[in-house]
């Protein structure tokens, strides 16, 4: 991929309780393998992946993270900077998923921007054994205006769809990525300082 | 007259008439300067596609000042001279097509009948050729360079016949208009030309009224003349009328009445309090004038009588009243002058030691080399770790700052500085008065608070800035005004230079800095705040870890004396050797983290005392081991080849065989009634083996083993700043993506692993990877479901059981039924050579107070030092500006932002957008700048608002009755908003009253001296306007009035077509301005 075609380099975070498939399901977006010995993650991991969504090319940099109590007292200085945030449970544990409001307390408290587009996934469907249904995660989701997918890392199902989704998610919030060229500011005047200060504004003249 | 193209035109024309099919060569070579500016003229008119010109809707009310004008600009030469065309245009909604199309060729132009049109009269702000002539599309063609005005009536001439021409042949509907003359008389010449109709604009501009022109008596007979229609009576006119009075003085509500915040700073002159914080308000009355136009429409001219020496035109009396503000241009506003003076201090490169001059700089030395002297002082003397009291700290540390002052003239003089320290550093102020009895327990309670934030509002919460009246939020209201009032850049960079030699005297003496968040750096602060808690956690650990030494000692001695005499000693020593017994409360070893050592309550270590007691006299040899092992802490442990963990963990594993003995003897004695056999062999081994426990995990046991599973003390995680981390993530990133180099991250990474694996053996001997993993990553330990129940039981049993001996074999029971728990690791966590089994094989049972440091204190402290003393003043600001703006709008807060109506929806968007530029990943100094502009206009604004309420809402005002208060708001809200703001009810409404006595309380004034008459003598024209009551008439003489005449006659002959006839006049001191539009029909003349 040339390098001028990239149109901004995405920070992504991937959270969730130990041994949901974090690292599977990054896995399997950045080598498109499975692994199903995949070792548990110390501390951070990292990948990169270029991804283009409707003609705009992103180069992600995806941070991710140990699961484990312990380890959180490192990973909330990742989240600084992320515009996207995937939120992982396991469809066939209903601890994981119970856990996803600690994980949300946590994105609040450590994120720095305001507006960073939030994901979640429910990963896993390949298991037999389900304990959290696709209607849970969905209120869930609705609930803390996240976008929503279900896949499964192992067969592959969903999980390119579900980072496109959050890139396109991303680029499309304004503010989030661009580097503030565009200045949203306020203007006190209002708008029609212009037209006026061209022309003799007004009664200055008369007196 | 009419202007006859000349033949080289008609030629050029031709093209698309009907002698296409005459072959004949038409030669432009010849074209003269003024066919060439006609043509380009034209070619403009195309351009603009001003021939297809639609009549757009009729004119809404007030539509001139309230609708978007839109222009259009080309540039255009005559000979040498530049001129630009201008097509101004009101936009209008959409115009329906059909309505457009039924016009009929007879119908005049929109812009003839715009001239009779009342509505707009006068409108507050427009282009003053629409003000003159009611017109809402026409264009002007204007020299660019003042040199170039066209001031030759033969020129004039010229020009307007090119326009003549240029429209005739283009068919353009719209009035073109010329600016001649001086550019600032604003004199323009026009032309409209239509299908049988002509409308000529022209103007007379003089510096004087002329005497009998200065009435409406007068002004008609101009007009009437200037028509000359041939018929009589004279079709009748209608006239509009507005006078324009100016209030000036405000008399009672003199700007005398400030915001009140305005004097503390300026006026108190004992004390700083503006160190607290920022100023705020205008200096002088935002509020110029008020300009009150009195207007009665479209007055038939018989109605009205005003002519030499009577008027009926009485302010007082007329039917519309309406009032605009004249600003004062840029008032001074104290907050945005401090703000912009503030940061345009980052553009300064200068180091504190140019700003200050050398003195500064070798002083500084001294102090240092003091310091390592100190410092190697105490090094060589290891044994009497003295803490210095906070009195003696503080008492040092002020005369540090007066023996420095003396020698150099500081800009910031020594009773201010002092000032200011005590006001950043109030635990030191607070000490002076009460010098011993604070402890630092109490001085810890101090810094508390801080987390405890007023609640903040929501959008707040994501500035990058710093806690309000935290250190830093002082520091930058300080500096800031340390810079305006006393002394600019050089003060800050003095103000600065005392900030960091007190981060590094408290560094050095072990003296939390206070107003900071406590716990790790907090990335939702800016750099700065994050760099100064990183250095309070640096303090923090060197203070613990000084404080565990003093104690040491110190129960040392005491044990030496009176060996286990003492409650205390035994406490201290039952600390000391980390010795924690099993009971459910948990002691906490004194090698916790700092945090947790002062969450220590003593009371929790009553129970075990009994306990330790015992286990202390049989476990003497270990306990004296162990001391000798504190003093190696700082040590590097692979320097020692014997070091401490080496010992320990040789201990630990002979430790380890003789736990196996006992389990067996243990289980074998399960069948037969040994309890207390098994306790004491039990008490014995606890004695001696497991070390740094904080609690029990629950009630999860040992595998393989009936002991109950306790989570180690741990070192924490080295705290970072977020530049730090920034590099670590640098680092880790560049490692790339391969395998190898997850590989590699991951060992860079289990350095916390393997302390905590460590700790974990130590607290815990004998203990498996499985044991590990149950505390560490539950989810990676797989458990057959079935055993579940016997576990519950177990646990309620112990939770109930109070006596020691019951618990003991409670536990024998559980223990019983654990040996049949099936489960095992995850399938990840077993694979051969994973990360987790390496460390875990490595790691020897050491505990955390013994390992390796994760984070060396000393290291990161003098990285902090370092990164303040280097900054540049300049730099400083700019780490301050996040602050600094937060603390700015917080003011704006304070000064009740939100009860401006006009400034609701732009305030919380100017706090998002500074929240957002505070989180920018670099710093702009510019988009703080803009900040500060933005800042600067709302604080005018809200003083505008103030100002105006003061005037219009005097505190007091029994006589008005809530409604009139309504009213009385709802206009202040409006004049903040609007141009300019009808009066209801004109001069007899609420408001009308309020502003008539205004003019009342001012006239008053005016007049204690001088005569109304004397007024009136030095203009002989103006007429004297009706007093209501005494010799004072309430208005001033109108400083302006305006004349509005319309009529619609035939000319130049009876017979011709009637067309619309106006003339605008305008009565000012220095200006005297009639503005005609005269029509003729041009078909029947």
């Amino acid at each position: 991929m040339d390098e001028d075609d990239v149109l901004t380099t995405l920070k992504i975070l991937i959270i969730g309780e130990s041994g949901v498939g974090k690292s599977s399901l990054l896995l399997r977006f950045t080598d498109d393998t499975f692994d199903p010995e995949q070792s548990a993650t110390i501390g951070v991991d990292f990948k990169v992946k270029t991804l283009s969504v409707d003609g705009n090319t992103a180069k992600l940099a995806i941070w991710d993270t140990a699961g484990q109590e312990r380890f959180r007292t490192l990973t909330p200085s990742y989240y600084r900077g992320a515009q996207g945030v995937i939120l992982v449970y396991d469809v066939s544990n209903q601890t994981s998923f119970q856990q996803l409001d600690q994980w949300l307390n946590e994105l609040d408290t450590y994120s720095t921007k305001g507006d960073i587009v939030k994901m979640l996934i429910g990963n896993k469907i390949d298991k037999d054994k389900r304990e959290v249904t696709r209607d849970q995660g969905l209120r869930f989701a609705r609930k803390h205006t996240m976008l929503f997918i279900e896949c499964s890392a192992k067969t592959k199902d969903g999980v390119q769809c579900a980072f496109e989704e959050l890139v396109e998610k991303i680029i499309q919030t304004p503010g989030l990525w661009e580097n503030d060229t565009k200045s949203r500011g306020v203007s006190l005047v209002g708008g029609k300082a212009g037209a006026a200060g061209q022309g003799c504004s007004g009664y200055c003249s008369v007196i | 007259m009419r202007i006859a193209p000349s033949c080289d035109m008609d030629t050029r024309m031709a093209d698309d008439v009907e002698e296409s099919e005459v072959f004949e060569i038409t030669d432009f070579t010849t074209a003269s300067e003024w066919e060439r500016f006609i043509a380009r003229l034209e070619q403009i008119i195309h351009d603009w596609k001003l021939t297809t010109y639609v009549k757009g809707p009729p004119l809404k009310k007030g539509e001139f000042s309230t609708g978007e004008w839109e222009e259009q600009a080309e540039s255009i030469n005559f000979a040498t001279v530049c001129f630009t065309v201008t097509e101004y245009h009101l936009k209008q909604t959409a115009v329906v097509e059909g309505s457009t199309q039924e016009e009929n060729e007879d119908s005049l132009p929109q812009a003839m009948e715009d001239m009779l049109l009342m509505e707009n009269d006068f409108p507050p702000r427009a282009h003053c050729i629409c003000r003159w002539y009611g017109l809402r599309h026409f264009v002007v063609l204007t020299p660019v360079a003042n040199s170039d005005a066209v001031l030759s009536e033969s020129k004039i001439n010229l020009l307007l016949s090119s326009m003549a021409i240029a429209v005739n042949n283009t068919n353009c509907l719209l009035p073109i208009f010329a600016q001649i003359q001086q550019k600032w008389r604003r004199m323009y010449t026009g032309i409209c030309e239509a299908p049988g109709a002509r409308t000529t604009f022209d103007m007379v501009h003089l510096k004087r009224t002329p005497h009998q022109y200065g009435h409406m008596e007068g002004l008609i007979n101009i007009f009437k003349s200037k028509i000359a229609t041939p018929i009589s009576p004279l079709p009748q006119v209608k006239a509009s009328i507005r006078f324009t009075y100016v209030l000036h003085d405000w008399t009672q509500y003199a700007w005398s009445l400030q915001p009140p915040d305005l004097d503390s700073p300026l006026g108190d002159e004992v004390g700083y309090p503006g160190f607290k914080a920022l100023p705020f308000g205008a200096v002088e009355d935002p509020i110029n004038e008020l300009h009150l136009s009195a207007t009665w429409p479209s007055q038939a001219e018989n109605t009205i009588v005003d002519n030499d020496v009577y008027s009926d035109l009485d302010a007082s009396q007329a039917p519309q009243w309406s009032v605009r503000l004249r600003l004062t241009e840029k008032p001074q506003c104290l907050l945005g002058e401090y703000l912009s003076a503030f940061a345009e201090l980052v553009h300064n490169r200068d180091s504190t030691d140019q700003l200050l001059g050398k003195p500064a700089f070798d002083d500084m030395d001294d102090e240092t080399s003091e310091q390592i002297s100190q410092a190697l002082q105490r090094l060589t003397d290891p044994g009497r770790v003295h803490l210095p009291t906070l009195s003696s700290v503080v008492s040092r540390a002020r005369t540090r700052i007066r023996s420095r002052q003396k020698q150099v003239e500081a800009p910031i003089s020594i009773d201010t500085l002092n000032e200011l320290l005590w006001h950043l550093f109030p635990d030191a102020a607070n000490q002076d008065e009460s010098s011993e009895s604070c402890d630092e327990s109490e001085k810890d309670d101090q810094t508390e608070p801080i987390n405890v934030q007023p609640e903040v509002k929501e959008w707040y919460r994501h500035f990058k800035s710093g806690p309000e009246d935290g250190l830093t939020y002082k520091l930058a209201v300080a500096m800031c005004v340390v810079n305006h009032s006393h002394g600019g850049l050089k003060a800050v960079a003095h103000l600065w230079q005392e900030f960091v030699l007190e981060m590094r005297y408290r560094w050095e003496n072990v003296f939390l800095i206070p107003g900071l968040a406590s716990g790790n750096p907090n990335m939702g602060c800016c750099l700065l705040h994050q760099k100064l808690q990183m250095l309070n956690c640096c303090i923090a650990r060197k203070k613990a870890r000084e404080e565990r030494q003093a104690s040491q000692t110190e129960s040392e001695d005491m044990t030496s004396r009176t060996p286990g005499s003492s409650d205390q000693n035994i406490a201290s020593e039952n600390q000391e050797t980390g010795s924690a017994t099993d009971d459910a409360t948990g002691s906490i070893t004194p090698f916790a983290s700092a945090n947790q050592l002062l969450g220590d309550d003593p009371a929790s270590n009553e129970k075990p005392r009994s306990v330790s007691k015992v286990s202390l006299r049989e476990g003497q040899s270990v306990k004296s081991d162990s001391d000798s092992e504190e003093e190696f802490f700082e040590c590097d442990e692979d320097s020692f080849p014997g070091s401490p963990s080496k010992n320990k963990a040789d201990l630990d594993s002979s430790e380890m065989e003789v736990e196996e003995v006992h389990f067996q003897v243990g289980s074998e004695a399960l069948e037969t009634d040994r309890r207390v056999a098994i306790s004491e062999a039990n008490n014995e081994t606890r004695s001696q083996k497991p070390s740094g426990r904080l609690r029990p995990c629950g009630d999860l046991k040992l595998l393989n083993k009936d002991e109950l599973l306790y989570i180690p003390v741990t070192q924490d995680p080295a705290p970072m700043t977020e530049d730090m981390l920034e590099e670590h993530a640098e680092v880790l990133a560049q490692l790339g993506t391969t395998s190898e180099g997850a590989e590699l991250r991951a060992k860079m990474q289990s350095a916390c692993l393997l302390s905590d694996m460590q700790a974990f053996k130590a607290a815990n001997p004998g203990c498996e990877l499985e044991d590990f993993v149950r505390w560490y990553s539950p989810r990676d330990w797989i458990e057959d479901e079935e055993e579940e129940e016997d576990e519950v039981e177990v646990m309620e049993e112990q939770e109930d059981e109070e006596g020691r001996a019951r618990e003991e074999g409670g536990a024998r029971e559980g223990g019983a039924s654990r040996r049949r728990i099936k489960g095992c690791l995850s399938q990840r966590m077993m694979l051969p050579g994973n990360t987790w089994q390496e460390v875990w094989s490595q790691s020897k049972a050491v505990t955390a107070h013994l390992q390796k440091r994760l984070f060396d204190d000393t290291k990161e402290a003098e990285k902090v030092l370092h990164f303040l003393a280097s900054l540049r003043p300049g730099e400083v600001v700019l780490h301050l500006l996040p602050l600094i703006i937060h603390a700015a709008l917080r003011r704006l807060e304070e000064a009740d932002v939100e009860e401006v109506p006009s400034l609701q929806p732009h305030f919380p968007g100017l706090v998002s957008k500074a929240s957002r530029v505070t989180r920018a990943p670099t710093q702009d100094i510019r988009k703080y700048e803009e900040l500060v502009k933005q800042i600067s206009l709302i604080e005018e604004v809200i003083a505008r608002s103030l100002s105006l309420k003061a005037k219009f809402l005097p505190p007091k005002s029994e006589t008005e009755t809530p409604r009139h208060t309504g009213a009385l708001q709802q206009f202040v809200c409006d004049l903040m908003d609007k141009p300019e703001v009808p009066v209801i009810g004109a001069g007899r409404g609420p408001v009308g009253e309020a502003i008539h006595q205004l003019f009342g309380a001012a006239q008053r004034a005016a007049h204690m001296l001088p005569e109304v008459e004397a007024d009136l003598q030095d203009s002989p024209g103006k007429v004297k306007y009706s007093h209501t009551h005494s010799s004072v008439p309430d208005f001033p003489r109108p400083a302006g009035r305006e004349f509005i005449f319309r009529t619609v006659a035939p000319r130049p002959a009876p017979y011709s077509q009637p067309t619309p006839q106006r003339m605008y006049c305008v009565l000012v001191d220095e200006e005297f301005r009639l503005a005609g539009a005269f029509s003729q029909d041009t078909t029947f003349q």
